[in-house]
């Protein structure tokens, strides 16, 4: 069974904004949050995020179009309230899941 | 029973009724056992678990358990006891940790079994210790409780991965159903005097049936959800989840929590006291 990769994000201090530290292959999300702060247990966190790489939209690199059900997921996806600690709200609709 | 909820606290153990202050101390004693043991037993998978990230999680919660376990021992110098001493000096029969760390753990899915099921039983008695009326012993609790949840949620979810995969669901079922009724038992008689006295005392919040309960409906919708329940001997009834066999307490010694008092092999017992390196413990 192949596992998915996520990658992970984490900020030592509210003021800063999360950075991309690394990335863990794990088999759903519950199992990428205990691996991602167990793996990168090197400073005493404020903050950490795990994001599934297949959520991440390629921009400029390479020539990207999503299918209709990518789109459709990845709406529903941002549309929801997220871990609202890192702002963002007002980009998720003021963090009401859609 | 005496009023307790109004009580004083106990900032120091010698103010703690003689009788009472015997039973927290096994309590804390058995705790601390398990938890040096379960380090162990994570430890062995840390270079051989399924994957890195997952050996990685071993090695963390090895370090959380063994954290857990040198904090509780500490605690035990306010009783009288020295804690390097409990460390590294005792026989087997001295320890207080469960039979079911006694051995090696066979497979990754008895660690993962272990995990869900022991692991959790352990994090359900130091959460009944959060309010407990011994000041030193509840300050310590709540980090612990919460490295506790990330062991929950690696056990669960491997659970669900091995329990959704034909070969190893076989492997978890036997494992569960071996670990479930030891984990139910050791939290002790319904009616034991050293539970009841911690009771009384409001030293622990929960009597055994209270925390076998608990166990239950923790681990109860996961094993639902995976369709495991009758397989390990569990029931779900209107009211809750509840242990279809019967506990066997015959040979049970309150004070250890275990059937007799035979207690880790020898490789263990050298592991864990650190017999291999003794000449370079310091003072």
């Amino acid at each position: 069974m192949r596992e998915p990769v996520f990658e992970v994000f984490a900020r030592k201090a509210r003021a800063e904004p999360l950075r991309h530290i690394g990335y863990v292959n794990a088999l759903d999300i519950d199992l990428a949050r205990v691996y991602a702060w167990s793996t990168y247990d090197e400073q005493n966190w404020f903050e950490m995020c795990v994001v599934p790489r297949a959520a991440l939209v390629p921009v400029n690199r390479v020539a990207y179009e999503a299918t209709p059900e990518t789109k459709l997921a990845l709406e529903r996806f941002v549309r929801t309230a997220g871990t609202g600690s890192y702002g963002g709200s007002e980009v998720a609709g003021g963090g009401e899941a859609g | 029973m005496m009023e307790a909820t109004q009580a004083p606290a106990f900032d120091h153990a010698q103010e703690i009724p003689e009788e009472v202050r015997t039973a927290l101390r096994d309590l804390i004693l058995v705790l601390a056992d398990c938890k040096r043991l379960l380090g162990i037993r994570y430890a062995d998978f840390i270079l051989s678990a399924p994957t890195l990230e997952s050996g990685i999680a071993a090695a963390s919660m090895a370090q959380d358990e063994w954290g857990h376990s040198r904090l509780s021992y500490a605690l035990l110098a306010d009783f009288g006891d020295e804690p390097k001493s409990l460390e590294h000096d005792r026989g087997p029969e001295d320890y207080r940790s469960s039979e079911l760390l006694d051995e090696p753990v066979g497979s990754w899915a008895e660690l993962i079994a272990l995990g869900i099921v022991f692991d959790t039983a352990l994090a359900i008695q130091y959460s009944a210790l959060l309010e407990s009326r011994y000041t030193p012993l509840r300050n310590r609790v709540q980090k612990m409780i919460e490295e506790e949840r990330f062991h929950f949620q690696h056990a669960a979810s491997w659970t669900r991965r091995l329990a959704r995969s034909g070969e190893a669901r076989q492997e978890l079922i036997d494992a569960l159903t071996r670990i479930i009724p030891v984990s139910l038992r050791w939290f002790g008689e319904a009616d034991g005097a050293g539970a009841r006295v911690l009771a009384e005392h409001r030293l622990v919040v929960g009597s055994p049936d209270g925390l076998r309960e608990r166990l239950l409906a923790t681990i109860g919708p996961l094993l639902r959800e995976l369709e495991l329940l009758d397989r390990v001997g569990i029931a779900d009834e209107p009211e809750g989840f509840r242990f279809a066999g019967c506990l066997d307490w015959s040979g049970w010694d309150a004070a250890s929590r275990r059937r007799g008092r035979s207690g880790p092999d020898a490789d263990t017992l050298a592991r864990v006291r650190g017999d291999r390196n003794r000449p370079f413990l310091m003072d």
